[in-house]
């Protein structure tokens, strides 16, 4: 049974993760460290839509996170700080509505 | 979710989507190199590019992918296609066997 994916992005990389709108942020980041290596503490998650920072405590739907929905994914630089959103687009993107 | 339960696609510009196996093998051309016993490098390292296949096409792809799995599951909503993009996504699936 597939409830619902989320689309997260980072850079030219986009992750399509199966998740269910009970699971929390911590859960999708813990999915996305057996993917890409990243502890969770370093992982920032934000719903592109709206640019809101995902609460680690909070489900998907509580923060109204839909299937289909965009999340940027930063990571933590070395001086501690997290990088900004970066998600690159193909020269003849044409967003659509 | 494990590493070696996904496979990445990558398009023309080089842009990668990393989908769950599940979801790739709704397509029989995708099917049929990750399951020949043949010596496809796709099938040893979860690598498939689409030199061919732009971008925005590539992720519809994927989206209808998992909108396919959702529908086999009872989820009645539909699949939208922008007409600008219709034409290409239809040689696309054409050519993944979708």
């Amino acid at each position: 049974m597939l409830a619902m994916y989320i689309r997260v992005k980072r850079s030219k990389t986009t992750y399509f993760l199966q998740c269910d709108p009970t699971e929390t942020i911590l859960d999708i980041k813990q999915k996305l460290h057996a993917l890409i290596d990243q502890p969770v503490n370093d992982q920032r998650l934000i719903l592109v839509a709206t640019s809101e920072v995902l609460d680690d405590s909070k489900t998907l739907a509580d923060q109204k996170v839909e299937n289909d929905a965009v999340v940027a994914l930063t990571l933590k630089k070395d001086d501690n700080e997290f990088e900004d959103v970066n998600i690159e687009r193909p020269e003849d993107f044409v967003p659509t509505p | 979710m494990k590493k070696e339960d996904t496979v990445k696609l990558i398009s023309e510009e080089g842009f990668e989507f990393v989908i769950h196996k599940n979801a790739a093998m709704v397509s029989q051309t995708i099917r049929n190199m990750l399951t020949s016993s043949g010596s496809f490098a796709e099938t040893q390292h979860g690598v498939v590019t689409f030199p061919e296949i732009r971008t925005v096409i590539l992720e519809k792809v994927c989206q209808y992918f998992y909108w396919s799995l959702q529908s086999a599951s009872g989820n009645k909503t539909e699949f939208h296609i922008e007409p600008q993009l219709s034409m290409e996504l239809m040689m696309a699936a054409n050519y993944l066997h979708t």
